[in-house]
Parts: C-alpha cells; sequence; structure tokens
C-alpha cells in the first residue's frame, strides 16, 4: 500500500516537476516536455518485451503457467506503453524534424516493438486457453526474439551506409542539466515501477483464474481412482 | 487406485509400458483421470470405460502424440527405455482419427509412411502391409476414393507396416464388416506373436481378443449427475 | 536416429509434398495467380520505373514477399485441415518434418520466382540486372524468407484463422528479409557493394535454421 502510493508520489512529482521546475533544453524548446512521457514509456516498452521473451523461454524450459502469465501480462501491458511511447515519439518528431515518420533507427526499432506485440497478441487471441496457447505463443515469442537483434544493431547500419538518417540532436548529452537529470530519472523508475505493479496484479489473476476453472470442473471428491481390473 | 500386471517371464527383447499416476488435463478439464498399471508384451490388453473415461487419451499419450500434463510413463524394451525415435519405431497406431493423403494412393500413402521412418525399401513393406489386410487390389486407388470399412483396413495395415513391438489400437473394429472383423481376429492374434497390443475399446467382440481387461472409470466434465 | 536416416526422411516427405501438389495444384495454383495479379496490378498503377531501381527494387521484393506469405503456411495448413497430421507425428520426429517441408517450400518458392522476377523486369523496366549479384541476393533472400516461415508455418496451422494469422505473424520476422533484400537488389543495379546484404541474409537465415531446429520438438504436443 505504501509502495503504491510512493509510487503515484513519483510518478506525479516527476511530472510536476518536470514541467515546472526543470528546465528547457536548448535546441528542443517546449518539446522538452514530451520526452518526459516518451522516453520512459519507450524504455518500458522495451524491457515489457525482453520481459515477455525471457518467460516465454522459460515457459518452454519449465512449463509452468506461471511464466506465460508473466509473458502475456508483460505483452499486453507493453503494447500500451508501446502505443505512449509511438504516438509521443511522433508528435516530438513532427515538431522537431518537421514529418510524423522518417525510419530512423529509433522508428523502425519501436516500430518493430509494436508489431511483434500486435502479432503475439493475436496469436493469443486466435487459440484457446489452456498450455496449447502458452506454448506456441512461447515459439512465436522466441522467433521473434532471435530476430530482433539483426532489426535493432545490423539493419540500421545498412540502412545508414546508404542514405544518412536525419541528425539527431542528442537526448543523452552528458552536459544535461541536473533537474532535468532528477525528473527523468523520477519518471524512469516511477513507469517501470507502475509495469510491475500492475503485472503483478495480472499474474495474481491469472493464477486465480485458472484456479477458478479448476475449482468448478472438479466435483469435491475427485480424488478417484481411475483404472482397475475389469473382468472379476 | 489398483495395478493391473501382466506377469510374465521377461524375454530379453520384451516390451513393458508402465505408468505411475498418469493423467491428463486438456487446459482445466480432465482428460484422463490418474492411472497406475504395468504391461508387458507379447500379448494382449484391453482397454474399456465409458465414453469420456480417457481411452482414447491413454492411446495417444502411449503413442506419444500427447504429453500427459502428471505422471510418469516408462516404455522401455528388453530392459533400456527408449528414446523418442526408438520409441516410433516401436510403435504401431491406428484411430478413428488417423487420415491419409486422399490425393495419394493407399500404397503410396503406405511407402511414404515406411520411407520417411527410415525403412530400407519402403515399396516392398507396403505391398505387403497390403496383402496382409487383403487390401492389395484396391492399392493403387487414392484413398479418397475408398469406403471407410476400406480405409478401416489401411489403418490397420499403417500400424503393422514395421513389424512394431508395441501395438495400439484404438476402437479397430470400427466400420469393418464380418469379413473385416475377423481378419482384426487374425492380425491381433498374429501380432500378438511378438508384440504387446493394446486395444481400446467398448466391443465385447474387440475386447475378448484380450488376455486381460482394464476399466477406465476416471470421471468426466462436471460434477457426478 | 542417424542424420543420414533423417536425410531420407526429408527426402520422402519432399517428395510426397511434390506429388500431392501436383495433384491438386491449387497450392502453386493459387500463389502464382495472386503474385501475377499483384505484378500486374503495381505495374499498371505506377507504368514503368526504368530510372528509379529503389523504387523497382522494393515492389521486387513487396510483390515476393506477398506472394510468399499468401501460400507458405498451406503446406501445414493442409495436414491440419486434412488431419494427417498425426500420420506424420507418428513416422518422423518434428526436426525431420519441419526440415522437410522448409526443402518444399524453397522449391515452392524458386518455382514461383522463376515466374515472377522475369516478369517484374519485363513489365516494370529497369536497366539490364547484375545476374550474378542478383541471383545471390535472390536466392539467399528466399532461404531466409523459407527459414523464418516454416516453423511459423507450422506453429499457425493449430491455431484458428490462419492464413491471415500466418501473413500477420510473419511480417514481422521478414522486414529484416525485406530491408536485407531490397538493399541488396537495389546495389547490384547502382553498381554497390551486394556483400553486406549477402552476409545479413545469410547470418539470418543460419540464425532461423538454428532456432527451428531447437524449437521443432515443441511444436505439437497433442
Amino acid at each position: 500500500m505504501a509502495l503504491r502510493l510512493l509510487l503515484w508520489l513519483v510518478i506525479a512529482g516527476g511530472l510536476a516537476a518536470g514541467f515546472a521546475w526543470a528546465p528547457l533544453v536548448p535546441v528542443l524548446g517546449a518539446t522538452t516536455h514530451v520526452l518526459y512521457l516518451h522516453v520512459p514509456a519507450a524504455f518500458v516498452a522495451f524491457i515489457a518485451l525482453g520481459w515477455s521473451m525471457l518467460h516465454s523461454v522459460l515457459y518452454l524450459a519449465r512449463r509452468d503457467m506461471r511464466h506465460d502469465d508473466h509473458a502475456a501480462g508483460a505483452a499486453e501491458l507493453g503494447i500500451l506503453f508501446c502505443v505512449v511511447a509511438t504516438i509521443s515519439g511522433s508528435l516530438w518528431a513532427k515538431a522537431q524534424w518537421g514529418s510524423y515518420w522518417n525510419w530512423d533507427p529509433r522508428e523502425t526499432s519501436i516500430f518493430f516493438v509494436l508489431l511483434i506485440y500486435a502479432a503475439y497478441l493475436a496469436l493469443r487471441g486466435a487459440l484457446e486457453d489452456g498450455p496449447r496457447r502458452a506454448r506456441l505463443s512461447a515459439l512465436y515469442s522466441v522467433l521473434a526474439f532471435v530476430t530482433a537483434p539483426f532489426l535493432f544493431f545490423v539493419v540500421p547500419r545498412l540502412y545508414a551506409s546508404l542514405h544518412p538518417s536525419p541528425i539527431l540532436p542528442s537526448r543523452e548529452q552528458g552536459s544535461m542539466d541536473p533537474r532535468i537529470r532528477v525528473c527523468f530519472d523520477a519518471m524512469l523508475v516511477g513507469f517501470t515501477g507502475l509495469f510491475f505493479w500492475m503485472l503483478n496484479l495480472r499474474v495474481r489473476l491469472g493464477a486465480l483464474a485458472r484456479r477458478h476453472a479448476e475449482v468448478e470442473l472438479e466435483p469435491p471428491d475427485s480424488a478417484v481412482a481411475a483404472a482397475g481390473r475389469g473382468t472379476r | 487406485m489398483s495395478a493391473a500386471a501382466g506377469a510374465l517371464a521377461v524375454a530379453a527383447d520384451a516390451t513393458r509400458i508402465e505408468a505411475r499416476a498418469l493423467s491428463h488435463r486438456y487446459g482445466p478439464r480432465v482428460g484422463l483421470a490418474p492411472v497406475v498399471f504395468a504391461w508387458q508384451g507379447p500379448g494382449v490388453v484391453a482397454v474399456t470405460g465409458a465414453n469420456g473415461a480417457g481411452k482414447s487419451t491413454l492411446l495417444r499419450i502411449l503413442a506419444g502424440l500427447l504429453k500427459p500434463s502428471h505422471g510418469e510413463l516408462h516404455l522401455t524394451r528388453g530392459g533400456r527405455a527408449l528414446d523418442a525415435a526408438q520409441r516410433r519405431h516401436a510403435i504401431g497406431f491406428a484411430s478413428p482419427e488417423l487420415a491419409f493423403y486422399p490425393e495419394l494412393s493407399a500404397l503410396e500413402n503406405l511407402s511414404f509412411a515406411a520411407a520417411a521412418a527410415g525403412a530400407h525399401h519402403p515399396a516392398a513393406l507396403a505391398r505387403a502391409a497390403l496383402e496382409r489386410v487383403q487390401l492389395a487390389a484396391r492399392g493403387h486407388d487414392r484413398v479418397a476414393a475408398l469406403s471407410s470399412g476400406l480405409v478401416q483396413r489401411l489403418r490397420l495395415a499403417f500400424a503393422l507396416l514395421h513389424a512394431p513391438a508395441l501395438v495400439l489400437l484404438d476402437e479397430p473394429g470400427s466400420h469393418l464388416d464380418d469379413e473385416g472383423r475377423a481378419l482384426l481376429g487374425g492380425l491381433v492374434a498374429d501380432a500378438a506373436g511378438t508384440a504387446l497390443v493394446v486395444i481400446a475399446t467398448n466391443d465385447e467382440r474387440e475386447w475378448r481378443l484380450a488376455r486381460e481387461r482394464v476399466e477406465l472409470r476416471g470421471r468426466d466434465v462436471g460434477p457426478a449427475a | 536416429m542417424s542424420a543420414w536416416s533423417s536425410a531420407g526422411a526429408m527426402w520422402a516427405l519432399l517428395r510426397k509434398e511434390w506429388v500431392s501438389e501436383w495433384r491438386t495444384r491449387w497450392g502453386l495454383h493459387a500463389a502464382l495467380l495472386f503474385a501475377v495479379a499483384t505484378l500486374t496490378a503495381v505495374s499498371f498503377a505506377v507504368g514503368r520505373l526504368a530510372d528509379r531501381v529503389d523504387v523497382l527494387a522494393a515492389l521486387l521484393w513487396v510483390v515476393l514477399l506477398f506472394a510468399a506469405l499468401s501460400s507458405l503456411a498451406h503446406t501445414f495448413v493442409r495436414e491440419t485441415e486434412g488431419r494427417t497430421l498425426t500420420l506424420l507425428r507418428l513416422v518422423a520426429s518434428p526436426a525431420t518434418i519441419v526440415f522437410g517441408k522448409l526443402l518444399f517450400n524453397l522449391l515452392f518458392l524458386a518455382l514461383l520466382e522463376v515466374v515472377i522476377v522475369p516478369l517484374a523486369l519485363l513489365l516494370l523496366g529497369g536497366p539490364p540486372p547484375r545476374w550474378p549479384a542478383l541471383l545471390g541476393v535472390l536466392a539467399l533472400g528466399t532461404l531466409a524468407l523459407a527459414s523464418a516461415t516454416t516453423l511459423l508455418g507450422a506453429l499457425t496451422a493449430q491455431a484458428r484463422g490462419r492464413g491471415a494469422l500466418f501473413a500477420a505473424l510473419a511480417l514481422p520476422l521478414l522486414m529484416v528479409v525485406l530491408a536485407a533484400g531490397v538493399s541488396g537488389v537495389r546495389a547490384q543495379w547502382e553498381g554497390g557493394a551486394v556483400a553486406p546484404a549477402l552476409r545479413l541474409l545469410g547470418a539470418f537465415a543460419a540464425a532461423m535454421l538454428g532456432a527451428t531446429l531447437l524449437l521443432a520438438d515443441h511444436l505439437w504436443e497433442e
């Protein structure tokens, strides 16, 4: 309870301070404010994808439905953060670069993440609840996981050699104003905490739903034996 | 929970199946309530039980088609555990759900199965299997053109194709006429000389072929009526 | 089972697929028609593009990609719908099945490309290609395409809405192939180096083949 309250305080405080207290980055002007939402959301979108893929692998190795809950929950929440990051980033790009979408490496990666999330959730939607859905969606997740390094690290380089990407105003300047840094870090911590808190709820809910389904189908004295000699 | 064990002398290459608290759930639904047994070949074992008791589920688990959600299953031959490839090689399986490629002939279906299983002379093996079920005359007909009774014979031919050590037959007499049933009796008796044959059925004519009968009395879906 | 008998089993599977396909033919016919229809629609809409090799390269790959997406799932869909997968699983290991299907998909794509690529060059125009470079990019691109999608086909065949789902799930996996394929085809026209694209396609195919081998055992459990 106290932790939850602290979480909301960190997010609200970080956001309020970001708008009212921290200065603007000279090049970015008023668009600085977008970044307090955008960067943490994008960060969490990637964390969530990694978390989902990690638990997909764990599910295949251990066959414990709790890993499936983690994988599914992280994807469901991740797509939320991913949409926030994509839209806020696109608005920012319009203000800074003059167009909503440029296919620069960052945009390509976030778009890829969005596609993976959408595909993963579409696959889950097409399968019935149970171990089979867990197994098949985990398989897809691992396939996507194998693809990711190529897209994140190799393709941008290949493309950069063909057409130079638009000049990025560096976001990770070493000379970032300490006040901006504080707000920024608060938002990062807040969003990450928010993600894991919601994920925890989702995982607990999944376990309860499974238990509920079992209890409904199971008569109370179900520990009966099944096989016996028929001819007697 | 009781066990039904075939206590025969252990032959050098005897096939043995042992299940400990083996059970399966389809999601929350019970497919097979826990069973315990140990069977040893050669010989015939019949598995009976009401619809939904888990006969087909048990056979699919034994065939390696379905991964059981709980319990242990040990498949050994001459005392050695079988890995997945050896298990595929040791098992012959036929069930009403087993379908063939309709655009291929009966012979082509069996030849393909034998070749994919790694047999050296798949075509010869396929022809011999068709003769065994008296289907050789229709061997070049496409499966799409065969009647359900003839397809059932093809299933039996498929199950016995590579002289498996463990033959799993799910309702082997379905769609068969009297002549077909007589044929089935002969095939089971032949196979039982060397192999462990497991028949899942509720038909008396079929479980009479077995030396031993095991009844599944697992609960079906929902509270007891 | 030894590698040798696996190879024999894959060969048997490839032959079976080929005979089935030849006798029914709907898969190949549909894919060819779809590809030609896409190609003519694109060609009709944009006209000749002799001087825009960047657009040309992209269009060529888009047509190839969509032809592949419309057809690559069908070998597994057919097994599921005909309920013949049980037979297959009883006689061959999952890896053998998947790699046998992969061989067939490669053959299928090769046939498709024999028709589409010359037709595309004819309809859309463009300078004469450097054939070795173009064929190299197409060959490795095809391998990458097939290795990324065969396991996926086996996976989506078990879900509802198979065909549409397959295309939706394949797209994110194939972004790499699309990017590298387009840049490779473009480079061979512009006189640039195709080696980076070839390396990327090759590495991607290798990674996908490895993943397929590792994951195949988890494909079917019921």
